[in-house]
């Protein structure tokens, strides 16, 4: 607490200095809105094909943007068009999609283009960052996205020598507004990939152009347009001038209109004229300043949590006063310990993996490492998507010692006698290090004997891949808002080297997969989803984890600052009220 | 002189074909598969095989050291892996920040550890010289990352003297984020350099031509400042010119602590993701590095001391 | 051959004269003793066990309180003395045969040999050791055993160079020439005759080497490398950096002090028996 009060009076110190200036060269010009944000570790470049992390596909969707996204406010999350005139149209049961592209949508200004005028989005366009999301030269690392869904993509790849002008029968521009795309077998999660920086529309001309430096010279259609990637500690970001109309959306979930997020409703985005982003890697650093104000949003640090919020009562007065809001993200995600189902000790032995789950103290992790906000998970489906069950409680995923102990001498292990010691693989850090340990300790109260290794993500990568270890720890998050993403997990098909890298092989639970995968949207799918997800809580082929909660701040003068799973684009939302932003600022 | 010049630098080349060897072995031979690494959760059997031959893993492994070699010997070394930005921009980026920390803690620490050793040997054998002989060693036997912990909680958490991490580029916006780092920098080199360079002083006091001095009847002074400091100046330059280019490098612990972003958190990063062009440019670049310095010392040895006959 | 009795004999004279070189080989051997005994599992067995509620300060029943899992501080700083006093020896008993057998073949033969073995090490002297230790801790498999060979593979040039540089000097002297005269092979010339002579400055890099070793335990430990399933002062000082946020202060001080000790005691004896065997520097001082 002392330590809290002595850093806010060094910021309150700093920040009347600060502020004075600031707000003058405000003024000068002209009550120009600039957003301050922050990303969390270095930005790898603005190609869309390598965008595979968060941040990159953060920064990639400022200036790129692709044929549907998700609507901003509403939720469940739901698909919108952004580059499409309107969602496409399905035929073919379900294998092909028709899409309409918006008209007069133009790329940013660039040296690439003639007199280095921006020129029109066509279909042409589309098609050429499909194929070239499918070119091997590229390695695209959101190939899995469509690979074997597409006809012919995947037979262009093997023997096209990354020749575009070839057709490719799954790929059809129909005429300068219209492309269809053909599905080899159905996938009723293909829309999503069009929300997916993956899939964002590039112009041929500046890959061309650029060559392999086509990472630092985004050119795009985005709201935002930055000048040559440097690969500083700052990215900074312009409105585009040329953007076309898009508005605000007037409506959103309930409750949304009480949070003021409807205000901006019809409004021409984006709302503020510059953004920018700092690359802050400790979290100390981005603390101090966003106490400075000079970051408009963060998360909050964990050895924090205790001075900015109250149990069960949310943010404490002293943050209330300084106008900061709190919100609250819970995770499309879910943490796990794997079991190596092809090891002979967890192949067809439920009741060891049963014992060692219901052995686990989960509430002890989340009081220790999560602050006791998120949630235990009963099965692999994390909330708010289709196919969690709400209030669902398995039966061996909370702590039960007498049963554990049951259940082990029943596998044919009284007391853990005649079980070799477990390697169980983690990624290191101190935190995760301190889990694990945890782990380690409960298992001993039944007499489980587990060997943490703490391995760097790269080596994790190899033995999981090459089925030599025997438990180990990761986590999942969703790709796109369907369960399908989480189920696939366990697929005996998506073995290791694939996304099943606990080699889980289950031929009931397979044929329930096959059958949801080709499924649309419905509630027979919905209910096929919900009986996997019983299936799994008493299958354990994991002993599960949390879904992660975590708290977000912000101060008062961020507005529409609503919290998505999928952040990509966001930003035009984004808005900055700069006389509130002049008074809060004092009150630092 | 020149010859031997010539036929040292010449000597660089089997080192450096041995370096790249050894980088080689650890790193292409028996180190994790980078395609399965980069492909990360989406990775299947067929994509891997796929990636592997892109980036020219599928080849012979005489032709993957050649490769090594030959950015060696071309500073071409590509680019990065996970970040495909060309290498050479990657590091002329990271070198600022860290020249920033570990050349000030350098010099300071040089400095200090000079003056300090030339104020223990003027007195030595007696309290004072035992008492800070006692402090350096107490000093050296605490852990690195002790000092870090502690100067970090105390001085700039709880005290808020200082900035607890972070850092801003350009002179002389980084000054604040740099100032603790340089500060723990010194104090942990204070002790191994005033220990170095006080025997390097009682060496030449002992020696003949300042017991010729002292029998002329001049001060002590005199004899420490002008003749004792002129001669022990060559091995502790010598000392100096060795650990520069290990500065380049940066302070690997320092920079992820403090998060400076330099070049010894690149190093790191690309340690835990397996990025390997970027690991064999640090580790051929620090080599060259290494054995340039090493001659230069050696030209400077023979150049100061004319005692030393080089072969 | 009486004259290296003469000088070992003077130098333990010198030693015990020492007193605080003295204190500092009781609190080797001590440490050595309870790493013994902890390895016999007589000692701080049981410190995984919990002995309390989490994160207590030191009390009476817990005499440096409890971690974050209500695990006994003490036993934990205890049972790393046993992973740090491993990681001494075994670093030493694998970097100083490499650098003394190197080091004399070098020395000894001269010529190619030497040309090989100098080049050997110059290659490996101009890789970074940091990045040497990460590189192959990556390889193997996280431990205690690869700890001990990744410090033992990687400390030995300095060693090495020394003993290459000393017996280059005594190859020549009249009686290794004298032993040749005699129809003495080489090992017998370079094993029996020329080593006893720079066993001294085996010892005075032992002591040094064995401290350098503990002290890179604990940056392994922050790096992820180290020891994985007991406890070791690197890891009690990583979780430090958590703890103090929360003013805990026990983990770091306790397993800080342990170290210290160890560490402090290791460089005195390491100076001692320099000033006690090194014949250079042998009048200079007294």
């Amino acid at each position: 607490m002392k330590n809290l009060i002595f850093i806010l009076v060094l910021s309150i110190f700093s920040c009347t200095k600060n502020s004075s200036t600031s707000s003058t060269a405000g003024a000068a010009a002209g009550g120009e809105k600039v957003l301050n944000l922050v990303v969390t570790a270095d930005v790898k470049g603005f190609d869309p094909n390598q965008a595979s992390d968060l941040y990159a596909g953060n920064e990639v969707a400022r200036v790129y943007e692709g044929l549907l996204q998700f609507h901003y406010l509403k939720r469940p999350y739901q698909l919108e068009p952004n580059l499409a005139d309107g969602m496409p149209t399905v035929g073919d049961g379900g294998l092909s999609y028709t899409f309409k592209l918006k008209k007069g949508v133009m790329f940013h200004d660039d040296a690439c283009f003639p007199n280095g005028k921006g020129r029109e989005l066509t279909a042409e366009d589309i098609a050429y960052s499909i194929k070239r999301m499918g070119d091997p030269k590229e390695q695209s690392k959101g190939w899995w996205l469509i690979e074997g869904k597409i006809a012919g993509l995947d037979d262009w790849r093997k023997n096209g020598n990354s020749d575009y002008t070839k057709e490719i029968a799954g790929i059809k521009v129909i005429d300068k507004h219209t492309i269809k795309f053909t599905l080899s077998r159905p996938f009723p999660q293909f829309l999503y990939a069009f929300a997916m920086p993956f899939t964002y529309a590039v112009a041929k001309e500046a890959v061309t152009k650029y060559g392999k430096e086509f990472v630092n010279h985004p050119v795009g259609t985005g709201p935002f347009i930055t000048g040559k990637y440097n690969q500083g500690n700052q990215i900074v970001y312009t409105k585009n001038p040329n953007y076309r109309t898009v508005t605000y959306p007037s409506e959103g979930e309930s409750g949304d209109s009480a949070k003021g997020f409807l205000k901006a409703a019809g409004q021409k985005l984006p709302l503020v004229d510059k953004i920018v982003v700092k690359i802050m890697k400790e979290e100390q650093t981005r603390w101090l300043n966003f106490l400075k104000g000079n970051l408009d949003a963060m998360g909050i640090p964990t050895e924090q949590f205790t001075n900015v919020m109250v149990p069960g009562k949310g943010l404490s007065d002293k943050f209330k006063k300084m106008g900061v809001m709190e919100r609250k993200s819970v995770g499309l995600d879910v943490t796990y310990t794997a079991f190596n189902h092809e090891h002979e000790l967890f192949k067809n032995n439920v009741k060891l993996r049963q014992a060692m789950s219901l052995a686990q103290d989960r509430d002890m992790v989340n009081k220790k490492f999560y602050q006791g906000i998120s949630i235990p998970a009963q099965s692999i489906t994390p909330p708010n998507i289709a196919g969690h069950i709400d209030g669902f409680v398995g039966q061996y995923q909370n702590l039960n010692i007498v049963k554990a102990k049951e259940l082990l001498s029943e596998a044919g292990f009284p007391e853990g006698k005649g079980l070799p010691e477990i390697t169980l693989h983690y990624t290191y850090n101190t935190k995760s290090r301190q889990i694990a340990e945890v782990f380690q300790q409960n298992m001993s109260k039944i007499g489980v004997k587990i060997k943490p290794v703490g391995v760097t993500w790269p080596e994790l990568m190899k033995v999981v891949n090459t089925k030599q270890s025997m438990m180990f720890s990761m986590a999942w998050g969703a790709d796109y808002p369907d369960a399908e993403n989480f189920l696939q997990l366990l697929y005996s098909k998506n073995s290791a080297p694939g996304a099943n890298g606990s080699n889980y092989s289950d031929p009931e639970y397979d044929a329930m997969f096959v059958k949801a995968s080709m499924m649309e949207d419905s509630p027979e799918r919905t209910a096929l989803y919900e009986k996997m997800y019983k299936y799994v809580s008493e299958k354990v082929p994991w002993i599960l984890g949390f879904h992660r909660v975590g708290y977000g701040l912000s101060h008062g003068w961020f507005k529409n600052y609503k919290f998505t799973e999928f952040n990509h684009g966001v930003a035009k939302y984004y808005d900055i009220d700069n006389a509130a932003k002049g008074e809060l600022k004092t009150k630092l | 002189m020149l010859q031997y010049s010539i036929r040292r630098l010449l000597y660089i080349i089997p080192v450096l074909l041995g370096v790249c060897f050894i980088v080689f072995f650890l790193f292409n031979v028996v180190a994790t598969d980078p395609a399965a690494q980069q492909l990360g959760k989406h990775a299947t059997a067929s994509s891997i095989v796929e990636l592997r031959k892109e980036l020219g893993l599928d080849r012979s492994y005489f032709v993957q050291y050649l490769d090594i070699v030959k950015s060696a010997f071309t500073f071409d070394f590509g680019r990065s892996w996970s970040s495909h930005q060309k290498i050479s921009d990657i590091l002329m980026n990271k070198a600022g920040a860290s020249l920033s920390l570990t050349i000030p803690a350098f010099i300071i620490s040089m400095f200090l550890g000079i003056s300090l050793s030339l104020f223990v040997a003027f007195y030595r054998g007696r309290l004072i010289d035992y008492a800070t002989m006692l402090i350096c060693i107490a000093m050296m036997s605490i852990s690195y990352l002790v000092y870090i912990i502690v100067f970090q909680y105390v001085l700039a958490y709880e005290w808020g003297l200082f900035e607890v991490s972070g850092y801003e580029s350009g002179f002389p916006a980084f000054i604040p984020y740099v100032a603790l780092p340089i500060l723990i920098s010194v104090v942990t080199s204070l002790g191994p350099d005033i220990r170095f360079f006080r025997t390097i002083m009682l060496d030449e006091i002992y020696q003949d031509y300042v017991r010729t001095a002292r029998a002329k009847g001049l001060s002590e002074k005199v004899i420490l400042f002008k003749h004792v400091l002129r001669n022990a100046l060559v091995p502790i330059i010598t000392y100096i010119i060795i650990q520069l280019p290990f500065l380049i490098l940066g302070a690997l612990l320092l920079e992820s602590f403090f998060d400076i972003p330099g070049l010894g958190g690149e190093l790191l990063r690309a340690l835990n993701s397996s990025d390997f062009p970027v690991i064999k440019a640090f580790t051929v670049l620090t080599a060259i590095a290494y054995m340039v310095f090493s001659l230069v010392t050696d030209i400077f040895y023979a150049l100061a001391d004319p005692r030393i006959k080089l072969q | 051959m009486e004259k290296e009795y003469s000088l070992w004999a003077d130098a333990f004279r010198r030693l015990a004269k020492n007193k605080i070189a003295l204190v500092s080989l009781v609190i080797v051997i001590v440490y050595a003793a309870i790493a013994l005994l902890v390895t016999f599992g007589l000692l701080a067995d049981d410190w995984a066990q919990e002995v309390g509620p989490a994160n207590v300060a030191p009390a009476a029943d817990y005499l440096l309180g409890t971690d974050f899992l209500g695990r006994d501080v003490l036993k934990k700083v205890i049972y790393g003395t046993q992973v740090a006093m491993t990681v001494g020896f075994f670093s030493c008993a694998i970097a100083i045969p490499i650098g003394v057998t190197l080091g004399a073949i070098a020395g000894y033969f001269g010529g190619i040999v030497d040309d090989a073995i100098v080049w050997f090490y110059t290659t490996f002297a101009s890789i970074p050791y940091l990045m040497m230790i990460i590189a192959i801790a990556y390889v193997m498999e996280r431990g205690l055993k690869t700890m001990c060979i990744v410090l033992g593979v990687t400390s030995w040039v300095g060693l090495c160079r020394l003993v290459r540089g000393e017996v280059i000097k005594h190859r020549n002297r009249d009686y290794v020439q004298a032993v040749t005269a005699l129809g003495g092979g080489h090992s017998k010339k370079i094993f029996t005759h020329i080593l006893p002579n720079v066993f001294h400055l085996v010892i005075i890099n032992a002591s040094l080497r064995f401290q350098s070793a503990i002290k890179s335990e604990v940056i392994l430990s922050y790096l992820g490398l180290g020891v994985q399933n007991v406890p070791s002062w690197g890891k009690m000082i990583d979780d430090a950096k958590q703890d103090l946020m929360q003013d805990r202060w026990w983990q770091l001080v306790g397993a800080s002090f342990a170290m210290f000790l160890i560490v402090l005691a290791l460089n005195i004896l390491g100076d001692a028996l320099r000033d006690a065997l090194d014949p250079k520097l042998k009048g200079q001082e007294s």
